[in-house]
């Protein structure tokens, strides 16, 4: 078999790629060990924020959330602006936000900085009382990653992509620094372009490729929990709170609450649910919200953080092995990315270059020790 | 005046009016509902006639009860505010205002933010979750061999199935036999308490299992409300079983009730479930049920059986026969009709292929469907900490690997009862033991002398499952156990 361009990965990162870049008549294969969205993309808590701290993200996730926009009417998959709602709880964190909200609004996003009573207003069961304000950015949102991941997927193979489950990239083949090929449990399929989407598990495609460059990306294990469905309308935004946990919890279509917090594990291939974040999530939820301590827990489950060391992916091209690209290491927010990420990589590899600040994602940066201002990250 | 049409007050085996509490009012969507103190809300509301007990989400088909044990979700209301309550094992409380879901639910519009405190800490050797037979077996044998034992369960009482059966048993005579199951859950009931290194949790569910350092950790919640952690050296899982639902139009429909859910409402609450009933399976349960009901003073209008013969024993098909009520063989339902609940149930017979014979096609007038068509065992704990599991279609459905000891693939985790495979009280019993000693063994507490006692049961095991009945369980533990 032969394919122009493999895939390595098909969570939100593969998928919306291989729908780029067939939409641009690139002939492209994703291989996917287990199914569609099997690795962290099913497992997220379905945010999608342009409130970052950086340029870059800014830009990035502008875009992106253009293009959730789009897509999702064109596909008709579930994509709600119903905003991200960070509370604060003291003058320091203001400050710090005011700062982020100005460059925020540099560059086109309206956030802008709340009262308590605005935010109660917003989410009617939000316990105020030691909140002094929010920043509340009304253009963010959430998407259904089943419906969305499933969607991009489709799309592509019906411009031509091809999608493989069950189907695991064992080798690459590299011969003087040229691929020729992806050595699958399947049988070979020869290439000259490789493409490693594959998020926590990144750095065992860069050693088949044997890279020489070090790219450090863990994975660490982080879970969410979901609620009993309750009727629509209760929590509309994502809200977020540092100070309790680094949580965030929303809504979902179906009607359960989803959320997480920052109880942290690794770096670790294993995704044992544990009861102390079962025990913190509780803690943090009720803080913030008294009435969920009324609701029951339906499910927790644990997914991967790729993370590097300042919580920035790597994207780009691998100069010493020709036409080997990454998009991987997406820490807490690969999801909200992804067709902004689809986007700058498919400019890359059929254009040589993008509108979007990819240099931010600069795979060489760990090498070269230029590390980035470390990306918000919730959860 | 409803109320007095469905309580039972002349019983031949059970005296309801000696068991009930105090008598105390509770309201039903405003309307004042008379109930007794230690039953269940369903049972109090199914007693005043009240059979609807919420509306689903999407098509607003009406709900009712279905386990009346705590494992399917049907029986979701609105107590005191408080959405998705599980009604069959919530106890009523004077005053308690109920409501039915029509939609998802709204959450309180307040409440007071909940003050934190740490979790209840409750530690001992051995956790054994579920106080059924084989729960109580186990608990009783492992105090015995020197284990301080903590048992927990979700319902209000003591004894799993075994409190609604009125019937006495079959097997050895050291295994209970010719004794009535409620009355050997009473014998065990009063062993365990007699015990001072057993304590007892009850209206506490266990939400998870889990390894936490060199101990074993359940997460247990009682009364819906308190966190209590429980650890220990060793658990046992003894969760029992979940009654199977089958396919046909209008199986959702009030009335459409689990076997044991009937047992449960007659004779553990005194609830009469109907006037009229159909039911479906001719295994020991179907029959045994029939039975029972019309001990209750219920009219059994028949019972079909998709297979050409009758699975149960044959001196309950023969009395069943003999009261009258038709055992249609080769005969399955094909649909439940009714506005709100059950009406008409409509029944036909079946070729080789399990395709219904047009023009065969029989009407019930009954206003219950009793489902006997087998249970699956809960292993929901011991697939979420990690056991392997399998697929043994001769036991029920998946169950987990486990050795003649009954340990599961964890080490310290054991397993017993219908949660390791569907059987019977008197091998839950024997399995209970076995998992009991093993367990205080492995932990240390037990003399190698109780390795005799293991022996001495799993020989009883064999003889009980040596007969025509046991040979089906055979095959299926050939698949699950492991050295
Ligand atoms: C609890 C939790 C909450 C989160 N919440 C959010 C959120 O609210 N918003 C947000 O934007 N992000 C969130 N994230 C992060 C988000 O899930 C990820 O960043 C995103 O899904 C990454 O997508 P991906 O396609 O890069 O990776 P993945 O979805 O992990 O896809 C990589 C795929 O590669 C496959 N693979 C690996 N090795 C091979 C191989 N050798 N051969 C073939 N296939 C292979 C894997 O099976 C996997 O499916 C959350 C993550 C977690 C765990
Ligand atoms: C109609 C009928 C007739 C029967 N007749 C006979 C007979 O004649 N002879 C015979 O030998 N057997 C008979 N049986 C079978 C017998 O009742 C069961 O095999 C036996 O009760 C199984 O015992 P157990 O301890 O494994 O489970 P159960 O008796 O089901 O007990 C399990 C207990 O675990 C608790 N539990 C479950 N999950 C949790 C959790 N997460 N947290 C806390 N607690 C939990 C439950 O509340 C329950 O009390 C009959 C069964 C039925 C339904
Ligand atoms: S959970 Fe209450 S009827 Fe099944």
């Amino acid at each position: 078999m032969r394919s122009e361009i493999v895939i390595i990965g098909g969570g939100i990162i593969g998928v919306t790629l291989a729908h780029e870049l067939a939409k641009r008549g690139e002939q492209v294969t994703v291989l996917e060990k287990k199914y569609i969205g099997s690795g962290s993309t099913f497992r997220c808590g379905t945010g999608i924020r342009q409130q970052f701290t950086d340029e870059a993200n800014i830009k990035v996730m502008k875009r992106s959330v253009e293009l959730w926009k789009k897509y999702s009417e064109e596909f008709g998959f579930p994509f709600k602006q119903t905003g991200y709602l960070f509370l604060l709880y003291d003058d320091e964190e203001v400050r710090e936000f005011k700062r982020n909200i100005k460059l925020q609004n540099k560059f086109g996003v309206p956030t802008r900085l709340i009262t308590p009573e605005e935010a109660k207003e917003i989410v009617p069961i939000l316990d105020i009382s030691e909140v002094v304000a929010a920043s509340w950015n009304p253009t963010d949102g959430k998407a259904d990653p089943f419906f969305a991941t499933t969607a991009f997927a489709r799309e592509a193979e019906k411009l031509g992509a091809k999608i493989f489950e069950y189907t695991e990239a064992k080798d690459i083949i590299v011969e003087n620094g040229e691929i020729r090929g992806v050595k699958t449990n399947k049988g070979i399929i020869k290439t000259e372009i490789v493409i490693n989407a594959a998020n926590a598990w990144a750095k065992l495609i860069n050693a088949m490729a044997k890279i020489p460059i070090k790219i450090p990306i863990e994975p660490y294990k982080h879970q969410g929990v979901i609620t009993q469905p309750l009727k629509g309308g209760e929590i509309n935004p994502m809200i977020i709170s540092l100070k309790y946990n680094d949580a965030y919890l929303t809504q979902t279509e179906h009607g359960g609450i989803i959320g997480g917090v920052g109880v942290e594990y690794g770096p670790t291939y294993d995704l044992t649910p544990t009861y102390e974040f079962l025990r913190e999530v509780s803690k943090a939820f009720t803080k913030i919200i008294p009435v969920l301590g009324e609701l029951l827990i339906l499910r927790t489950w644990a997914g991967f953080y790729a993370k590097t060391p300042d919580s920035n992916p790597a994207i780009g091209r691998i100069e010493e092995i020709n036409e080997f690209y990454i998009a991987a290491g997406f820490s807490g927010h690969g999801f909200m990315m992804a067709p902004a990420v689809a986007e700058m990589l498919a400019d890359l590899i059929t254009r040589g270059k993008t509108e979007l600040p990819i240099e931010w994602y600069d795979p060489y940066r760990f090498e070269r020790g230029e590390l980035r201002e470390t990306a918000l990250q919730m959860g | 005046m409803l109320v007095k049409l469905m309580r039972l007050t002349e019983h031949p085996i059970l005296n309801f009016q000696e068991k009930r509490g105090r008598k105390i009012t509770i309201y039903f969507e405003g309307q004042p509902i008379e109930a007794y103190e230690g039953e269940t809300i369903v049972m109090a509301l199914h007693a005043a006639g009240i059979r609807v007990l919420g509306y689903s989400v999407h098509k607003h088909r009406p709900r009712g009860l279905f386990c009346a044990i705590g494992k399917c979700a049907s029986c979701l209301m609105t107590v005191n505010g408080i959405p998705n309550v599980r009604t069959c094992i919530t106890l009523v409380e004077d005053g308690m205002k109920i409501e039915r879901q029509k939609d998802k639910p709204k959450l309180p519009p307040t409440v007071k933010p909940p003050k934190f405190k740490e979790a209840k800490k409750v530690s001992g050797d051995i956790v054994i979750i579920g106080g059924g037979p084989a729960g109580l077996m186990a608990a009783i044998n492992a105090a015995d061999a020197g284990a301080k034992v903590i048992l927990l369960d979700e319902n209000p009482m003591l004894g799993g199935q075994l409190v609604k059966q009125t019937h006495k048993f079959f097997g050895k005579r050291e295994q209970f036999a010719g004794v009535r199951g409620v009355k050997i859950a009473e014998i065990l009931e009063e062993e365990v308490r007699k015990r001072e290194n057993i304590e007892i949790f009850l209206e506490t569910s266990a939400i998870m299992l889990l390894q936490d350092g060199d101990e074993k950790l359940v997460v247990g919640v009682r009364k819906n409300k308190e966190l209590i952690e429980f650890r220990g050296k060793a658990v046992i899982v003894a969760t029992g079983a979940m009654e199977k639902m089958i396919p046909f139009e209008g199986n959702d429909l009030p009335g459409v009730y689990g076997a044991g859910a009937i047992q449960t409402l007659m004779n553990t609450y005194g609830v009469k479930p109907g006037d009229r009933v159909l039911i479906v399976g001719a295994g020991n349960v179907g029959l045994i049920l029939a039975y029972q009901l019309i001990q209750a003073g219920v009219d059994v209008k028949a019972i079909v059986e998709a297979m050409p013969k009758i699975g149960g024993y044959f001196v309950h098909a023969a009395k069943i026969r003999r009261l009258g009520v038709p055992i249609l063989t080769r005969h399955t339902i094909l649909r439940a009709e009714g506005k709100e609940k059950v009406e008409r149930a409509v029944v036909a017979q079946i070729d080789e292929k399990w395709r219904s014979i047009p023009g065969t096609e029989k009407v019930f007038d009954v206003d219950v469907i009793a489902l006997a068509v087998g249970l699956r065992p809960s292993i929901e704990l011991l697939h979420q900490v990690g056991c392997q599991i399998k697929y043994v279609p001769e036991l029920g459905g998946h169950v987990v690997i486990r050795d003649s000891r009954m340990e599961t693939t964890i080490k310290g985790i054991f397993v017993a009862g219908d949660s390791a495979g569907i059987e019977e009280a008197t091998t839950a019993m024997l399995e209970g033991k076995i998992a009991g000693i093993a367990a205080a063994l492995e932990i240390g507490t037990a003399s190698s002398e109780w390795f005799k006692e293991i022996e001495k049961a799993q020989k009883e095991l064999d003889e009980f499952r040596a007969g025509p009945f046991g040979r089906k369980v055979l095959e299926g533990i050939k698949k699950v156990v492991v050295e």
